[in-house]
């Protein structure tokens, strides 16, 4: 049944975690400890933020709330208690009641959290149903209620839709409609915007800022990103290797001396020195030119005639000069990545050129990428000295001892231990396949290097450490970078020009310390949507 | 959805074309056939037999034999029996039925069977449940399917309680309508329960794997977070959203029941086209073979064709691309 | 949280691999060594002795003494029945191991008549009874087993090396190449396969000499099941030409035989070696089944499938239940290839 917000002492917490720790069986017979001794509270209509970097236990304690945890997960102390009753002593059908009507949940991948095959609207009515003793009428009443409120104009139409018919920020807004349906007094928001892109990331808080205000809702806020907690969080609290390291309110905490705090509350302080020791260097010769890309995708469907040709880039002009640094900016489709493709060769643009200095064919090995996702630009059966030494192999670079020494070398340079340099590199963390292939890269001896979205996967704080490895680089090696991304992290200590793409064109070119006055309507979406999301006080300059 | 079937039917027909390009290029390979063994007979001249050689066409070469037997199939003959003397289709028709009456009850019982109880099997969190299951179901599953059909005939031997094999009991034609009817249901028994264990253990464990796999879905963890009752989860959430692999199953599984059919016919002596197969071979009559091949295609082709039906009905992503 | 992708049954996934590998292992050393281990030849024929049943081993005699050592008597028809034998009290023969009896060639090498265990003349040991010519059926059980267990590995070979061929062609030239090779396996993988089976033996030479008749049953299996195998290493190879890694390596300058040689083939391979162990017991099952129609090898060589094949005659089924042994044989087989199959393919889906 639906309870109202009435009839509790204020004294008691919605929820009390005490002394909780939960341990994983995982392979081997190893246990994995998730979470140590976590003490924490969530009040009435009071937003709690947990800040930590992946693997710190945020989400094992989002699914204990909810007694999700999955099966090889024990809780080895500590109790959770929903209104001054454990949990653990829940039998299932008290778990029914509280899941989806005291509480709700909602996850990192919107796209994933939605059923595929049912239509929206049953899916809707159905957690209704659940909880609920209402006719069918008002189950249909209440739905398209609660769509409108999530800011769907047509809720009829979402009803009858089915999810891969919305784009992900459309299904995140389905998925916190279902979840607060029931109207719950607390809402569990699990990384709830990692998928989405800046504009939609900020389009989200601001609906959860709005919801929370309107249903006096409590929430617990789960992520990585410091900068959502500003406009959001009552109270933060601060998880690293499973134990709350910190808390507070966001302003304490920024004023803490603790380096690990600072990284991770605002990464790019730590490149403002790194980008002073790398200077300027906008003065050097022209590395590449593009000139009048353009690229068409036609897809053509089986026994129909009719083709659709996608304009995905369209006259695109581009300078790289050499030790300099390049941001192409734009939202998912925007042709981005294809423009990277293109100058990595592993597109055929339809038309235009690319020079490389004077000259119009490709030099061998001289632009290299680094790929969005680390884990499928490794081999998952090749050990990371193998990995790194592979450009060697290939050009036939000396002797076997050799090549191992430099791929060694290189591990050390990009910050790897080379004693793991036995290790497949599915035994590698994110950060650390990112930075092999980093390495393998480096191996090549390139002089452009293309970043493809390189990050997007990575915490922000792993975001940081990597930029300024890579300015680092740059100042040693003398290396180019064109860095693509749909956000504007970073980019003013790096970049020395921002170029901003859309629908297969280059819409604005700005320096990026313009990039605040621009008048583009696409540049502004993406200013406003950073602004919200931003840690206030504590500006960055360059 | 009709441009959608319509494609499906047009590939299906292309596919059928293509079996028989391939059986007519392999009987081309093929160095006997019925003639050549009358060869032997001495009381035949050469004469005689170049004359039948010349009647049936034999003597012309391959696209010309080819394209006569696709005018024959046209009109519904599926070429000649040499054996009977008579269009194939008139030994194949009757046989073909014989099969269906088989195959379609033995496909239904053994889904109706194991939707429900692989999806149960696949919710089901305690251990022992799963240890019985997976021996079970392995242990089955490693049954060739020639014990299981000798053991349905030993079980009908022994126990005297079930007719031994054939489709009617002999003095079944004098008597009514119904009492035939029973007759043969009383014969379909046993072939049909030895179809269904060599199916229903595959059906079986590829439900269980796929709901199982819907289970750990992140979808799956959201609807349970919202307090939706375990029957519901299980049965309406997961079971539709497994129901893609599932559906392709369907026409595997229609493949994989006609082709053990064909064995437990030929054991059970039920009068479907297994046996006639294995006689055709044996006699040389190789367009039997052949429209036995063909039909046998052809309802596999109806099975996929529904199971894209059940697809489309289900899955709405399909419903877009069509 | 990665490891929980790892799984919690790990370990005993390692212990299900390891004894479905011993006992494979153990199956095939046994039907390697079957001269040896066999008491009798395959072709021996006792007249005497048709159907008898499995010979009765005895550690007590009729006088009620016991012997540590077990024995038989030896056994002779009953009067005025064929099929049914008495044991004679007064002529015991003791189990003798290592003793000389039949023949046998072992490898196509060695030739010896050294034998495991067996029983001196006139007794007979009939472990698992004999046939209607009175052969030895555990002697042709492990016969037969070299028969189809050999037959199941070459015919899973010869599908998997040609489509290991057709499939990495058209994955590797795609376009036209990859439309005709893809639409030519669809025509194999679409017929009901035990009737496209049965069709390509039967337009082949039915009366020919039992190893002519083995290699044409191994080719026709093979042929007809390279379908499934061709299209997996074709999207193998076309889901790995897309990887980043593979892009990387071509941006590093590496040639097409590099690609294929420390990329794609490695790939390919698992998968292939993967698809392997689920043909092996189909096919094994399909010479059974080819020589239980009498299309497969016939006599006076065994092969589980022939040996089978009596069993269909009523009063053989009836009676004589040591007949159905040889349907008994391949589950061991089956069991332990099933979940082979199934380890090494949820390690293959976790690893790509």
């Amino acid at each position: 049944m639906i309870s109202g917000n009435l009839g509790l002492p204020k004294t008691e917490p919605l929820f009390r975690v005490s002394g909780f720790s939960v341990e994983y069986d995982a392979a081997g017979g190893d246990v994995v400890s998730a979470l140590r001794g976590v003490d924490l509270e969530i009040a009435q209509g009071k937003t709690l933020g947990v800040l930590g970097e992946s693997g710190s236990g945020k989400s094992s304690l989002a699914l204990a709330l909810m007694r999700l945890l999955p099966r090889n997960a024990r809780i080895a102390a500590g109790k959770i208690q929903h209104q001054g009753r454990n949990i653990a002593e829940f039998t299932s059908k008290q778990l029914r009641e509280m899941r989806g009507a005291e509480v709700a949940l909602i996850s990192q991948e919107p796209a994933l959290a939605l059923n595929p095959v049912l239509a929206l609207g049953k899916q809707m009515v159905d957690v209704l149903k659940a909880h609920t003793a209402l006719s069918r009428d008002q189950l249909s009443v209440r739905s398209l209620e609660m769509l409108r409120e999530v800011g769907f104009e047509d809720p009829e139409r979402i009803m009858r839709a089915y999810p891969h018919q919305l784009s992900g920020g459309q299904r995140q807004r389905v998925a916190i409609a279902q979840a607060l349906v029931c109207r719950p007094q607390l809402l569990i928001a699990d990384e709830p915007l990692s998928s989405l892109d800046l504009v939609t990331q900020a389009e989200i808080v601001e609906l959860l800022q709005r919801l929370k205000r309107d249903l006096n809702l409590a929430m617990l806020f789960i992520t990585h990103h410091a900068g959502v907690l500003a406009s959001l969080a009552d109270h933060v609290l601060v998880m690293r290797e499973g134990e709350v390291m910190a808390q507070g309110s966001l302003d304490a905490l920024q004023r803490s001396a603790d380096p690990y705090l600072q990284g991770l509350l605002s990464p790019e302080r730590n490149l403002v020195e790194a980008a002073k020791a790398a200077g300027p260097n906008a003065a050097a010769r022209t590395l590449l030119q593009v000139r009048g890309l353009g690229k068409k995708f036609v897809q053509q469907h089986m026994l129909s005639r009719r083709k659709f040709v996608v304009q995905s880039l369209d006259g695109i002009n581009l300078e790289l000069h050499e030790g300099g640094t390049v941001a192409v900016l734009g939202r998912s489709g925007s042709g981005k990545s294809t423009l990277a493709r293109c100058i990595a060769g592993f597109e055929t643009p339809d038309a235009g050129e690319i020079l490389f200095g004077a000259a119009k064919r490709r030099p061998p090995r001289l632009v290299q990428m680094i790929f969005q996702d680390a884990a499928t630009s490794l081999n998952p059966r090749f050990t990371a000295r193998q990995i790194v030494a592979e450009p060697l192999e290939i050009a036939r670079w000396k002797t076997e001892i050799e090549r191992t020494a430099r791929a060694l070398e290189l591990m050390e340079e990009v910050g790897l231990d080379s004693d793991s340099a036995s290790r497949l590199a599915g035994e590698f963390s994110g950060g650390q396949r990112q930075r092999l292939a980093l390495a393998r890269a480096l191996a090549a001896e390139p002089k452009l290097l293309i970043l493809d979205e390189a990050f997007s996967g990575l915490d922000l704080p792993l975001q940081a450490q990597m930029v300024r490895l890579l300015m680092e680089l740059q100042s040693r090696h003398g290396l180019t970078y064109l860095y693509i991304s749909h956000d504007l992290n970073f980019i003013q200590p790096w970049a020395q020009e921002v170029v901003v793409m859309e629908a297969g064109k280059i819409v604005e070119r700005v320096a990026p310390s313009q990039l605040a006055q621009s008048r583009h309507p696409a540049t502004r979406a993406l200013l406003a949507a950073s602004e919200r999301l931003r840690v206030p006080g504590r500006e960055v300059t360059a | 959805m009709i441009r959608y079937l319509a494609r499906r039917i047009i590939h299906g027909a292309l596919l059928l074309l293509g079996v028989s390009i391939l059986m007519f290029v392999l009987l081309q390979a093929a160095r006997g056939e019925y003639l050549s063994d009358l060869k032997l007979n001495a009381q035949i001249s050469p004469e005689t037999l170049a004359g039948l050689r010349s009647q049936y066409g034999l003597d012309q070469p391959l696209p010309v034999r080819y394209w006569k037997w696709i005018k024959s199939s046209a009109r519904g003959d599926f070429g000649y029996s040499f054996a009977y003397n008579t269009a194939a289709s008139t030994l194949l028709w009757p046989r073909a039925r014989n099969t269906l009456l088989l195959t379609v009850p033995a496909v239904l019982i053994s889904w109706l069977i194991a939707l429900p109880l692989g999806v149960l099997a696949a919710g089901s969190r305690n251990g022992w449940v799963d240890r019985v299951f997976s021996f079970g179901t392995s242990t089955l599953l490693a049954l060739p399917d020639v014990l299981i059909a000798l053991m349905a005939l030993l079980i009908a031997l022994k126990s005297g309680l079930f007719p031994v094999g054939g489709m009617t009991s002999v003095a079944a034609h004098d008597q009514s309508w119904w009492a035939w009817l029973g007759d043969v249901a009383w014969h379909m028994i046993l072939p049909i329960a030895a179809l269904v264990i060599g199916l229903l253990t595959m059906v079986l464990r590829h439900v269980r794997t796929s709901v199982r796999e819907v289970l750990e879905s992140t979808y799956m963890r959201a609807a349970e977070g919202h307090g939706l009752p375990r029957m519901k989860l299980l049965f309406r959430y997961a079971l539709p959203a497994a129901a893609n692999p599932l559906i392709s199953l369907f026409g595997l599984s229609v493949a994989l029941l006609l082709s053990v059919s064909l064995l437990i016919e030929i054991v059970m002596s039920w009068p479907g086209m297994g046996p006639l197969l294995l006689e055709s071979i044996l006699s040389r009559d190789l367009f039997v073979v052949i429209g036995a091949v063909m039909l046998s295609t052809v309802f596999l082709l109806l099975g996929n064709l529904l199971a894209d039906i059940l697809l489309y009905a289900f899955d709405p992503r399909i419903r877009r691309q069509a | 949280m990665s490891f929980l992708s790892v799984g919690s049954g790990f370990q005993r996934k390692l212990f299900k691999l390891s004894w479905a590998i011993w006992i494979l292992v153990a199956i095939h050393v046994t039907v390697i060594l079957a001269g040896f281990i066999a008491p009798y030849d395959y072709q021996t024929q006792d007249r005497l002795h048709p159907y008898a049943p499995p010979t009765r081993l005895h550690f007590v005699d009729c006088a009620g003494k016991f012997h540590l050592r077990p024995f038989v008597y030896v056994t002779k028809p009953a009067d005025g029945s064929l099929t049914e034998y008495t044991q004679d009290c007064a002529q015991a023969a003791p189990i003798q191991f290592f003793l000389r009896g039949d023949g046998y060639t072992f490898l196509g090498v060695f030739k010896s008549n050294l034998h495991l265990f067996g029983v001196g003349a006139p007794a007979n040991l009939f472990v698992l009874g004999t046939d209607g010519f009175g052969r030895d059926q555990l002697s042709r059980l492990l016969y037969g087993g070299q028969v189809s267990l050999f037959a199941g590995f070459v015919a899973a070979a010869i599908s998997v090396i040609a489509g290991l061929f057709f499939g990495g062609i058209a994955g590797l030239y795609g376009g036209r190449i990859d439309d005709i090779a893809m639409r030519f396996a669809e025509v194999f993988i679409t017929v009901p396969w035990f009737y496209l089976l049965i069709a390509v033996r039967a337009f082949l030479p039915l009366e020919i000499s039992p190893v002519a008749a083995f290699l044409l049953v191994v080719a026709v299996i093979g042929v007809v099941g390279w379908g499934r195998p061709a299209r997996l290493a074709r999207g193998v190879i076309l889901s790995a030409r897309e990887r980043n890694f593979v892009l990387a390596a071509r941006g590093f300058g590496a040639s097409n035989a590099y690609l294929l040689r420390r990329h794609l083939m490695p790939l390919t391979f698992r998968v292939l070696l993967t698809q392997m162990t689920v043909l092996m017991p189909q096919f094994i099952l399909a010479e059974v089944l080819l020589s239980f129609l009498g299309l497969g090898i016939g006599e006076p060589f065994p092969s589980w499938g022939n040996m089978l094949a009596s069993a269909q005659q009523y009063h053989v089924l009836v009676s004589y239940w040591w007949m159905l042994l040889p349907g008994l044989a391949p589950i061991p087989v089956f069991l332990a290839y099933h979940s082979l199959a199934e380890t090494l393919q949820e390690r293959v889906k976790s690893n790509i």
